[in-house]
């Protein structure tokens, strides 16, 4: 895997040097986005193959976060690891970053941002005497080739589950489609998709399948390329037959009562100046990273006809997924609302330092206590369904969010596709919510 | 009349029917896909015990379609058949054997209002209780108990609520052109509980007066609907221009047969009644509109978004869904005192959609001007007159932590306004009058538990309904709710004018009912609510 990515590596800085004058050095981009080119992290007492449960916990308490070390302490999950892989993102991810990345500079104000066209807006290592390292690592998130231009989630399936019964309270079955119409680097047309006169930066819609009572409801988020711009938010709910604009105290609420506010979605779904970004160090930690196909996976959930299944679940409550984690570089991040009312008081982001996506949050309550742990498992795209190969997507493909006050918890199973076709962009207009309800 | 309905509706499925096979018989087919549910909801009215044992099976499908030159292609449809046991369980209130001593007896008392009264109070179920009644009501309000029990088994096949075909066609320029055409819906507008732009479907408000969900109340109509979805432009974020083409057979409002549990305003009872004294009935005639090309109906909908600003302009050409009841002058044999009209009016309206960031709250406006209704006088029959109508809503989502849960609560408030253009001192409605509604909902253990308040007030009937309620979903399939509706206000009364009334104005019996709306006159009917319902 490792000589892979040097070849690749390799074969970029041929074809982009020839072409134009770098602005980011070639080291900062090796350094970005292949840091296992020099070989995978290690860390004391971690091994390939190792499990992890309630009675070694303690001698690897340094490569796990504060919930996720609580829950395997208390018997709730076991890890298994597995060796550290390259998610190498797609090479034209990687040029617009060579390309764009050293016009790019912060604002003034929180939230600002100039040059930023494609690509990794900050692709130099994060120092910690700089105030607004968080922030560039925040928008390296929200720029980042997560789901690439556009992917689907379809179907997607969310199941509410009583942590101490293990009882399936819910499912809900939906599908998810994500567009960039800006920061493009891919798919057709890019840089951005026009016409786009409000300058939107990306949409996020979702359409509920299942089960009756919630059925035909369907979100509409638009994200604006101005940061301090708040998102549109629009909802059809199918008995109204009605497009109804929503206010953003929404996106903090449990959305269709799940464990998950709109604003949790991937990891972080909101404006990067709704928070105070803090950088907190860089770490070597285990992150659900893995190759989906290479998992026991649950026969039972979803059926289709390419014989695709999705992640298995276990654990207390059925609340952690079936997978391997490996070693990664992990930024850790910490963000905080703005607004004094705002239901939390902070989060701690994992993100991954090679994909930029987060893979574990730990979210706090108003009163600074543990409220609620995120993981969101990435699979290698190459690992997964047929089309996703070589999209250098790093799939997200099974989510939970645990609320450790209540015992309860709300798993995320996903067949992601990365197919244009399946999200045109008049999938994120308005109309597309009348014209999809009854 | 019956032949021509039923002619009708078998050209109509025939015509859908016939393009869903030639669609079946050039492009494969997806597997349907089926939902619905059973339900059951039994209210008990104050005073009156049972009003409500409604049995209800609802079944939805919808069967994708591939084909090579259109694409989103699906036949849908909704099938729902009930079966209302009140009037088995519960007859002496309700049904063809329900009697009330004078009119009006459903909301308010028998005092020296109407010590002097003309009219006899109305007739349960005319069709099966008088003949000669049911001749002049032919058309409307003429329903007998049986179609009241089994309320979707009729000749308008209501058991079929939706059956239409979709399809969209991709343009060059990346447009979509959308052509649908079936028996369906058609929504406009954004308001709760009170209309003002979602005027296409007529409603059947027998069901449970205003309180159930449009979705469920709207009688659907055979109506083609074509839309260019332009999408985004070089200045609008969305746009899309729709027309729409109802060729069914007109049906107004259903109001509420005298004699079933919800008669919206009483008006079912007033076109029962009679002259006392062996006088001539209350309704001498209701116009039929027979299915002919002028008389179809067609609107037109440009719709956008700009910016943080969504809005429609719309214009509808139909007809008046409520009665309009046209004087025939002095009574004689055999005859009665009014004809109910539904004269063609045209509506122009718009709506817009405001998200404020600094209040992080919605404003919605929305209005319409109607050219041509009809508003009733005491003292000269009629009288033709534009009207005025909007409301302004406000919708906020917001945590309150001292609520006990972290989910936000929905506060969601309306003020519809209306204005009689042409208002005459001797029309019962007031020349403007207003009704506000609001909505606070909240939500616990994952949204399975759901408490509710609405509150809606007129102002002109001095009336206030309080509707609070609480949901509690165990599991994907089940559903229970059990709920208060209760009703103050609407305690004025009026004297006697059927055929003269005061001089210079003033409202008068029977008209008044209609200034004391659909709040005010059901002041009587406070009930406790409970529905079960199991959906797949």
């Amino acid at each position: 895997m490792l000589k892979k990515t040097l070849t690749t590596l390799a074969v970029s800085m041929a074809l982009t040097t020839s072409v134009q004058a770098a602005q980011v050095s070639e080291d900062v981009i090796k350094q970005s986005f292949f840091p296992y080119a020099n070989g995978a992290p290690q860390m004391k007492g971690v091994s390939t193959g190792m499990v992890i449960d309630q009675t070694n916990v303690d001698s690897v308490k340094d490569a796990l976060d504060p919930a996720m070390y609580r829950f395997i302490k208390n018997g709730d999950y076991t890890i298994k690891v597995a060796e550290t892989t390259d998610f190498a993102l797609h090479q034209s991810y990687i040029d617009a970053t060579r390309k764009y990345a050293g016009d790019t500079s912060l604002g003034a104000e929180a939230g600002a941002i100039h040059g930023s066209t494609a690509g990794r807006p900050f692709p130099q290592e994060p120092a910690m005497d700089d105030p607004r390292a968080g922030e560039k690592l925040a928008f390296n998130y929200k720029y980042g080739y997560n789901w690439g231009d556009s992917a689907s989630i379809y179907p997607f399936y969310w199941k509410y589950r009583d942590m101490n019964s293990g009882k399936v309270e819910r499912t809900v079955k939906m599908n998810f489609h994500f567009l960039n119409l800006t920061h493009r680097t891919q798919q057709e047309p890019f840089p951005a998709i026009t016409p786009n006169p409000s300058n939107l930066f990306r949409g996020i819609y979702v359409q509920v399948l299942e089960p009756f009572d919630v059925k035909n409801t369907q979100l509409l988020i638009q994200r604006f390329e101005d940061d301090l711009k708040r998102d549109n938010a629009y909802l059809y709910l199918g008995f109204q037959r009605r497009v109804r604009r929503l206010s953003t105290g929404q996106v903090t609420d449990a959305f269709l009562g799940s464990d998950v506010m709109i604003e949790d979605f991937e990891g972080y779904n909101g404006r990067i100046s709704d928070m105070n970004w803090s950088y907190k160090g860089t770490k070597t930690m285990l992150l659900p990273m893995y190759n989906h196909n290479d998992m026991e996976l649950d026969t039972e959930t979803h059926k289709d006809d390419e014989g695709y299944q999705v992640v298995k679940f276990g654990g207390a409550g059925g609340c952690f997924p079936d997978i391997t984690w490996q070693l990664r570089k992990v930024y850790v991040v910490e963000s905080n609302p703005v607004d004094p009312n705002h239901p939390i008081s902070k989060r701690e982001h994992y993100m991954d330092a090679q994909t930029f996506t987060i893979p574990r949050n730990i979210t706090y309550d108003r009163k600074g206590d543990m409220w609620k742990s995120w993981l969101i498992g990435q699979t290698h795209p190459d690992h997964h369904l047929p089309i996703n190969k070589g999209t250098g997507v790093s799939v997200d493909d099974a989510f939970s969010m645990v609320d450790i006050q209540a015992n309860h918890c709300t798993t995320g199973q996903f067949k992601g596709i990365v197919d244009p076709k399946l999200t045109p962009p008049s999938k994120m207009t308005v109309q597309n919510l009348r014209a999809s309800g009854r | 009349m019956t032949k021509k309905i039923t002619a009708l509706n078998t050209l109509a499925i025939g015509v859908a029917a016939g393009l869903t096979m030639s669609y079946g018989s050039t492009v494969s087919a997806g597997d349907i896909e089926w939902s619905g549910f059973v339900e059951n909801a039994t209210y008990f009215r104050d005073q009156k015990g049972l009003s409500k044992f409604r049995n209800t099976a609802q079944a939805e499908f919808t069967k994708p379609i591939e084909s090579d030159g259109w694409s989103n292609v699906s036949i849908n449809g909704v099938l729902r058949g009930s079966y209302d046991g009140v009037y088995d369980l519960n007859s002496s209130e309700f049904g063809k054997d329900a009697q009330q001593q004078y009119l009006g007896e459903s909301w308010h008392a028998n005092n020296t209002a109407s010590s002097s009264a003309v009219l006899n109070p109305g007739v349960a179920f005319p069709c099966d209780n008088n003949p000669a009644l049911c001749k002049n009501l032919d058309g409307y309000m003429d329903q007998d108990e049986n179609d009241a029990k089994f309320a979707e088994f009729n000749d308008r096949l209501d058991f079929i609520r939706e059956f239409y075909i979709t399809a969209d066609k991709q343009l060059a320029n990346g447009d979509v052109f959308n052509f649908s055409f079936g028996k369906q819906q058609v929504v406009w507008g954004k308001t709760d509980l009170f209309r003002v732009l979602d005027v296409i479907n007529p409603v059947d408000y027998s069901r449970h007066n205003i309180y159930d969900e449009l979705e469920d109340i709207r009688i659907p109509q055979w109506m083609f609907t074509a839309e260019w979805r332009m999408g985004p432009t070089e200045v609008l974020d969305d746009s899309n221009f729709q027309l729409i083409w109802n060729v069914d057979k007109f049906r107004p409002h259903n109001l509420g047969t005298c004699g079933q549990s919800y008669v919206m305003v009483d008006a079912g009872c007033f076109f029962a009644s009679s002259i006392q004294g062996g006088g001539p009935y209350v309704i001498n005639d209701v116009e039929e509109y027979d299915w002919d090309l002028k008389n179809t109906q067609f609107g037109a909908k440009w719709e956008g978004v700009y910016g943080d600003t969504t809005f429609s302009l719309n214009a509808l050409h139909f007809r008046q869904q409520l009665p309009s009841i046209h004087a025939l002058g002095p009574p004689g044999d055999n005859f009665g005192l009014f004809d109910i009209h539904f004269p063609r009016v045209t509506l122009l309206g718009g709506s817009i959609d405001y998200y404020s960031m600094n209040m992080d709250a919605v404003w919605r406006l929305e209005v319409a001007y109607t050219e041509g209704e009809e508003q009733p006088r005491d003292t000269n029959g009629f009288k033709e007159t534009d009207m005025l109508r909007y409301v302004i809503g406000f919708d906020k989502n917001l945590v309150i932590p001292s609520l006990g849960t972290r989910s936000a609560f929905l506060i969601s408030t309306q003020l519809f306004g209306e204005h009689i253009l042409d208002h005459e001192v001797d029309m019962p409605m007031d020349e403007d009058n207003w009704i506000a509604t609001a909505l606070f909902k909240g939500w616990y253990k994952n949204n399975r538990l759901s408490p509710q308040v609405i509150l809606a007030h007129d102002f002109a009937a001095k009336a206030t309904a309080i509707a609070p309620s609480i949901s509690w979903t165990p599991d994907n399939h089940w559903m229970f709710n059990a709920g208060l509706n209760v009703k103050f206000g609407g305690d004025e009364t009026f004297p006697w004018s059927a055929t003269g009334g005061t001089a210079g104005g003033g409202q008068t019996e029977p008209l008044a009912r209609f200034l004391n709306g659909p709040i005010g006159v059901a002041n009587q009917e406070d009930e406790l609510q409970f529905t079960v319902r199991y959906s797949f």
